[in-house]
C-alpha cells in the first residue's frame, strides 16, 4: 500500500509546488511510511546545456572527492550544493553543462562505479527530491516546501518487495528519453514479460524493482511517437497485477489503473488546479473536492499544459 | 433530542470511534466535525444513533454497523457500509469501490457515482446508486437489491447467485450467470417505495425504463437445478 500524487496548475505558471505535494503526501503518509520522493517539474529554471545531479555519498574521507574528479572529467561543475541525510550519507547536487541529453545516463554510470555512491537521478527540467524517512521529515531536509514549479508528481512507500532505501524510493526515471519520472503503487506479475523486450532493445535496468520497469516501459513508447494517453492505455493493456501509477513529463502528469481496479486512484480539478491521488484526503489539499472522480478500472487520465 | 459534536481534527479514527461509541449511549443524534476524509469512522458502531459526518469520508466508512444510521454530507472512498448488518449508510456525494460490500441488511444510498464492484458478496439488505456504477456490479451478489439509477459497468451481476440489480440506464455487458429481465408491477412498485423514501424522484413513466439483472440459474458451478434453494 503506497501513496501516490500528482499536481497540475493548469496556468503554466510557477507555484509553490513542493508545497502541494508536501501537504498531498504528508495526507497520504497512512500508506506508507518507509521512503518518499518528489518530481517538482518546471522550477528549476536551468539553460539548455544544464543538467542537475542528484548523488548519495557516504560519508567518508576522499569519497566526495572523487566524484567531482569523476564529472571534472567529463564537463566543469558550475554550482554545488550538499544536503545531509541519514545513515552516514549526505546527497551532493550540483549543475553541470553536457553538449547532449544522450551524455547524461554515460556520466552517471561512470558515478555509479564508485563505492559508496549512488546517482539518484539526473534531469534537466524536474527536481527530484526522495529519501528514507517521513513525509515531513525528508521535507524539512531538503526544503521541499518552498520548491516552485508548475507541475509535479510524488510518491509514500510501504515497501513489498525491494529494499527501502534512498534509490528504491519513489519516484523512479528512466533515461530513454529526458525528464520522465513515475510513481507507484502496486505490483507488476508480468515483471520480466515487460523487461525482457525492453532489455533487447538495449535499454539498461538499474534495480529488479517492477517500478523501474514500467518507467522504462512508458519512455519506450513515448521514445517511438505514442501521446502520454497511448503510452499509458497500451501499458494498462500489457502489464498484469494490482496497480495504480502516475506518470511526470515536462508537459504534465498522467495516471493509469489496472484493469481489474484493485489499487485506487481518485482526481478532482478545477479551473486552476488538476490533481490525481491515491485518496480523497490528498486531493483536498489542493482543491475543494466537492466532485471527485474515481478512476475507473483500466482507465487512464493525462493532463498536459 | 439531545445532539452532541465530536470534532475528529487532529485525531486518530480508533480515538474518533472510541468517542462516537461512547457518546451513542447518550445522545440520538452524533456530529463528526472536520472528518476530512478519514478512514473507518464509525466502525462497528450498534446503536441505533443519527451520525452526521460532515464532510468527506474515507474507506470503510460505517462497516460492520447495525441499527446506526450514517450520512456522510461530502463523498466516501472504498467499501462504504461494508458487512453493516442494519441500519442506514447515506453518501451526498460520489463513492469509491466495493460499495455496500458483504451487507447482510439495511440500506446504502450513494447519490451520486459509485465505482466498481457495488454490492459484491452482498446477501441482503438494499443499495442504491443515484449516479452510475462501476464494473462487476453485483459480484458473486448472494441476495437483496441493488438499485443503479444511471448505467451499469462491463460484467454487470458477474456470477450473481440470488437477489436483483435494477438498472435505469444502460448496462454496459452482463457477466457470467447474469441475464436481463423486464421489470413487473411488483417491482415497480417496490422501486417506488424504496426510492422514495430515500429522496430519489422519478418521473411515474421513468419506472418502466427500469430493467432487471437476475441470476440465469442458482447452482451456476456445480450441482443441479433441480437443487436450487
Amino acid at each position: 500500500m503506497c501513496g501516490i500524487a500528482g499536481v497540475v496548475f493548469k496556468d503554466k505558471r510557477i507555484h509553490k509546488v513542493g508545497d502541494s505535494l508536501t501537504k498531498m503526501l504528508d495526507a497520504l503518509q497512512h500508506r506508507g511510511p518507509d521512503s518518499a520522493g518528489f518530481a517538482i517539474y518546471g522550477g528549476l529554471g536551468l539553460a539548455n546545456d544544464e543538467y542537475f545531479l542528484n548523488i548519495e555519498v557516504k560519508e567518508k574521507p576522499g569519497l566526495l572527492e572523487k566524484v567531482k574528479d569523476t564529472v571534472n572529467l567529463v564537463t566543469q561543475i558550475k554550482s554545488e550544493e550538499i544536503i545531509p541525510s541519514v545513515e552516514n550519507y549526505i546527497i551532493y547536487r550540483c549543475i553541470i553543462n553536457l553538449e547532449s541529453f544522450s551524455e547524461l545516463k554515460p556520466l552517471i554510470m561512470d558515478i555509479d562505479r564508485i563505492e559508496n555512491v549512488t546517482v539518484l537521478n539526473g534531469s534537466h527540467y524536474f527536481e527530484m527530491i526522495k529519501d528514507v524517512g517521513t513525509v515531513k521529515e525528508i521535507a524539512e531536509r531538503y526544503g521541499t516546501k518552498s520548491k516552485l514549479g508548475t507541475h509535479g508528481i510524488g510518491h509514500t512507500r510501504f515497501s513489498t518487495e525491494s529494499i527501502v532505501d534512498r534509490y528504491h524510493a519513489h519516484p523512479f526515471q528512466s533515461y530513454i528519453i529526458p525528464d520522465i519520472t513515475l510513481v507507484h503503487n502496486g505490483q507488476i506479475t508480468n515483471y520480466w514479460k515487460i523487461r525482457d523486450p525492453l532489455e533487447r532493445k538495449g535499454h539498461i535496468f538499474e534495480t529488479t524493482n517492477d517500478t523501474e520497469c514500467i518507467v522504462h516501459y512508458i519512455a519506450d513508447k513515448l521514445s517511438e511517437n505514442y501521446t502520454l494517453q497511448e503510452a499509458l492505455e497500451k501499458s494498462v493493456k500489457d502489464m498484469d497485477g494490482p496497480f495504480s501509477y502516475v506518470v511526470g513529463t515536462p508537459n504534465g502528469v498522467g495516471i493509469a489503473k489496472d484493469q481489474l481496479g484493485l489499487r485506487p486512484g481518485v482526481m478532482a480539478e478545477d479551473d486552476r488546479v488538476f490533481a490525481i491521488a491515491s485518496e480523497e484526503v490528498a486531493l483536498r489539499e489542493v482543491l475543494d473536492t466537492k466532485d471527485v472522480e474515481h478512476i475507473s478500472p483500466g482507465e487512464v487520465r493525462v493532463y498536459e499544459i | 433530542m439531545r445532539e452532541i459534536k465530536i470534532d475528529a481534527n487532529f485525531k486518530t479514527p480508533r480515538q474518533i470511534n472510541s468517542e462516537l461509541k461512547k457518546a451513542a449511549k447518550e445522545y440520538k443524534r452524533i456530529i463528526i466535525k472536520n472528518p476530512n476524509a478519514m478512514h473507518y469512522i464509525a466502525a462497528g458502531l450498534t446503536e441505533p444513533v443519527d451520525v452526521i459526518i460532515d464532510g468527506s469520508a474515507g474507506y470503510f466508512v460505517g462497516t460492520m454497523i447495525h441499527e446506526a444510521r450514517i450520512h456522510v454530507k461530502g463523498n466516501a472512498g472504498w467499501f462504504p457500509a461494508d458487512n453493516m448488518t442494519a441500519g442506514e449508510v447515506i453518501i451526498d456525494g460520489s463513492a469509491g469501490d466495493g460499495v455496500g460490500q458483504g451487507i447482510y441488511g439495511g440500506t446504502v444510498a450513494i447519490k451520486k457515482d459509485a465505482g466498481s464492484r457495488t454490492g459484491e458478496i452482498m446477501k441482503n439488505g438494499t443499495i442504491i446508486i443515484g449516479g452510475s456504477s462501476g464494473f462487476m456490479t453485483g459480484l458473486y451478489m448472494m441476495g437483496g437489491h441493488i438499485i443503479i439509477l444511471g448505467n451499469i459497468g462491463d460484467d454487470a451481476g458477474e456470477s450473481i447467485i440470488r437477489g436483483v440489480i435494477y438498472v435505469l440506464g444502460n448496462v454496459k455487458s452482463l457477466g457470467k450467470n447474469a441475464k436481463l429481465k423486464e421489470v413487473n408491477e411488483n417491482d415497480i412498485n417496490e422501486l417506488k417505495k424504496v426510492l422514495i423514501s430515500y429522496g430519489f424522484q422519478l418521473d411515474d413513466n421513468k419506472y418502466f425504463e427500469f430493467k432487471k439483472i437476475v441470476p440465469l440459474s442458482k447452482r451456476p458451478f456445480y450441482g443441479q437445478e433441480s437443487e436450487e434453494g
